[in-house]
């Protein structure tokens, strides 16, 4: 049994003049204690909305299907109150944005020691010393924790940010771009920070990130979203080496790397809106290498190997075609970055 | 024509000039004293932003501009556009000291230089049409003749980005465009003075992965065709290495290390700049080489340490390297135009 499970997630926004927002559809993934995985995906797929819902703190506008388990008991089923008790003490998260959302008026400590005493961690001289300890854990001094959080610097700020979201002592953390607004010397300090509380702490993380080189260097396994679905699910290796939707290869070709000499493409067009029942395949009208089917049939998913999944109809065609297919198209897209009629990107 | 013949400044007599070269160019600012510092009368101190940094760039060459946050990159890009005044050193645009030109001399020179931002999405009025945003500095200037001639100013340069067919994006409103298009726009908006040199200050960070190679290759394209320098400002190393044919790498307001974009990347001599490399996460899983993560972040640019300025944060730092200030020189066994500020390189 996984520690986290996520069942047929799905989350619906009510827009106004009845129309809803299908957010996120369908989503399923499950980790086990120590793990790290990662959730990619371009900006509006899903990815917040995902993680919010596994906290259960969608704002009232949403509605929310589907079923998250932690430890095998399902924590949404019983609303506000059964979702209560598991809230930051099994399952926290890291907020995107957080180091800049922290309380400006208070003393960094005492936002730690707030949630203790409120989950009944601990509270007076034992709190505010478990809190030091936390902020030692973290890489902060524990004097500092008298100070304001403007007086901290970008990189103390997140470290802070991740103390509090550790304060009731979670088995599960979900970091939201948990570095997008740092300089990579201080992304690399945060990451090794996570990666290092993930083994010593046990730690189940889940990193929200558009930067799949991010995922590459921390994660063991991820899962690639668009439009709301995971389009694929898989070792970090596999998806890097032999990706199996063509999302997951071309956000990989859009991407430059340090060493890389080959050119770096961008893919054609933008996600589809969410408002919109989507037919097909939701990726289909920016596909380098999409079948006649893909228009009218929604792919569903397919085992590609150990713990490897996709949902794309070119894995049902034997391996040659498949390859051939892709093959042709990829070197045929190569040339303009952007498609003269569909509009650039 | 270029603008200094505009103004009546002949470009100087010498050898091809190239299009703009800085000259151990400083900008300090003071820092602004609390009330009690004033009654005590301490002495101003300064910011050293920018302390004394040299390149050139030459028409149809893309240098990169990298470095973490607070190291000087964007107030150098902001004194070349005289948006502050340097305070000392030169600034030759094709072969003209802009550092000593009154800010009505400038103006006709500024139209050869456009600045590209960050977030296309403060760049740009959301009450304007693209139509109104791409006429706008051809009112301000004074140029692009008649209404029709503007127009077709207007759709040429909306071609030129790739937004084609022009008709089709040149009544529409900002919210109506993608991330990418809005950038797009802002470039188109910069095209139609016909610049000499673009200034992008991070032009792609605020965009989705997906399409940043797009706008990159815009870029590209421009200077190679259109036969334009391009100062590229980057925290990404990853692009700078794709794009740019020369990389500087600032700290502390100097540049440490600077040479053709593979050589640095390949072959780094600075300690600086190695680390940095270190850090930078790969796209490949299988190639997790150990970062080496500097302790700490940029120091501010009050208190700038004697010696070399990075010797504090320096692992191989030694004696001498707290007092003697390294200037930039060759190193041994480098390629042409590969200078590194370091006594042990
Ligand atoms: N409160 C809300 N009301 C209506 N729609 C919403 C709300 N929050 C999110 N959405 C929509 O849901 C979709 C998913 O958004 P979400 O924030 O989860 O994406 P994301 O993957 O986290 O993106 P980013 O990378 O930009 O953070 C988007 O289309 C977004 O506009
Ligand atoms: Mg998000």
């Amino acid at each position: 049994m996984s520690l986290l499970e996520v069942r047929e997630l799905h989350v619906w926004f009510d827009l106004q003049e009845g129309r809803e927002l299908h957010a996120v559809q369908g989503v399923s993934f499950g980790l086990d204690a120590g793990e790290r995985f990662g959730l990619v995906g371009e900006s509006g797929c899903g990815k917040t909305t995902t993680i919010l819902g596994l906290m259960g703190l969608l704002p009232p506008t949403a509605s929310v299907a589907g079923e998250v388990l932690v430890g095998g008991e399902s924590i949404l089923a019983g609303g506000e109150s059964s979702v209560r008790s598991h809230r930051w003490n099994d399952i926290a998260m890291i907020f995107q944005g957080a180091m800049n959302a922290l309380n400006p008026v208070k003393k960094v400590l005492w936002q730690i020691v707030e949630p203790m005493e409120l989950h009944g961690i601990a509270d007076g001289t034992q709190a505010r010393r478990m809190a030091g300890d936390l902020l030692e854990m973290v890489g902060i001094p524990a004097s500092a924790g008298e100070r304001y959080p403007h007086e901290f610097s970008g990189g103390m700020r997140q470290r802070a940010a991740i103390a509090m979201a550790l304060a009731c002592q979670p088995k599960i953390l979900l970091a939201d771009e948990p570095t997008t607004a740092l300089d990579v010397m201080v992304q690399a300090q945060i990451l090794e920070l996570l990666v290092g509380l993930s083994n010593d702490l046990g730690l189940a993380l889940v990193l929200v990130t558009h930067d799949l080189p991010v995922v590459a260097q921390v994660c063991e396994r991820a899962a690639v979203m668009y439009a709301g679905e995971i389009v694929e699910e898989g070792p970090t290796e596999a998806l890097y080496h032999a990706p199996r939707h063509p999302y997951t290869r071309l956000l990989f070709a859009a991407t430059p790397d340090l060493y890389g000499d080959e050119a770096v493409v961008s893919i054609p067009g933008a996600p589809p809106r969410l408002d919109r029942a989507i037919e097909g395949c939701a990726f289909r009208p920016r596909c380098d290498s999409s079948l006649d089917r893909c228009e009218s049939e929604h792919p569903e998913f397919r085992a590609m190997g150990a713990g490897h999944r996709a949902a794309c109809h070119l894995n049902d065609l034997p391996g040659e075609e498949r390859a051939a297919r892709e093959g042709a198209r990829r070197a045929g897209s190569a040339a303009p970055a952007a498609t003269p009629g569909g509009g650039a990107p | 024509m270029s603008g200094l013949e505009e103004i009546g400044l002949e470009p100087r007599a010498s050898a091809p000039a190239a299009l703009l070269e800085v000259e151990d160019l400083k900008t300090h600012y003071p820092v602004r004293r609390g009330v009690t510092e004033r009654l005590m009368r301490r002495p101003r101190r300064l910011v050293h932003a920018v302390d004394g940094i040299s390149f050139s760039l030459a028409r149809g060459e893309m240098v990169a501009l990298v470095g973490e946050s607070g190291c000087g990159k964007t107030t150098t890009a902001q004194t070349i556009l005289r948006m502050v005044d340097p305070t000392s050193g030169a600034i030759r645009l094709n072969g003209t000291d802009t550092t000593r030109l009154s800010q009505r001399r400038l103006r006709p020179l500024r139209r050869r230089l456009q600045m590209i931002y960050q977030d296309p999405y403060e760049s740009l009025d959301p009450r304007f049409r693209v139509r109104q945003t791409i006429e706008e500095p051809m009112l301000v200037h004074g140029i692009g003749g008649s209404r029709k001639e503007r127009h077709d100013r207007t759709l040429e340069a909306l071609e030129r980005v790739e937004l084609s067919p022009a008709e089709l994006y040149v009544d529409r409103y900002p919210h109506e465009l993608s991330g990418g298009q809005r950038q797009r726009v802002a470039i188109a908006t910069s095209l139609v003075l016909d610049p000499d040199l673009l200034l992008a200050d991070e032009p792609v960070s605020m965009l989705d992965v997906s399409v940043r190679a797009g706008v990159l290759s815009l870029l590209d394209g421009l200077r190679r065709d259109g036969n334009m320098g391009i100062l590229m400002i980057t925290h990404d190393l990853s692009t700078a290495a794709h794009f740019a044919d020369r990389i500087a790498v600032m700290y502390l307001g100097r540049i440490v290390e600077h040479g053709p974009a593979k050589e640095v990347v390949r072959d780094p001599r600075h300690p600086y700049t190695r680390a940095l490399l270190s850090v930078v996460p790969k796209r490949d899983p299988r190639d997790r080489s150990s970062p080496q993560i500097l302790k700490g972040e940029t120091p501010n640019p009050i208190d700038v340490p004697s010696g070399c300025r990075f010797h504090p944060r320096c692992p191989i730092a030694e004696e001498r390297c707290t007092r003697e200030d390294p200037r930039l020189r060759r190193p041994p066994a480098t390629g042409d135009g590969h200078e590194v500020a370091c006594l042990l390189a």
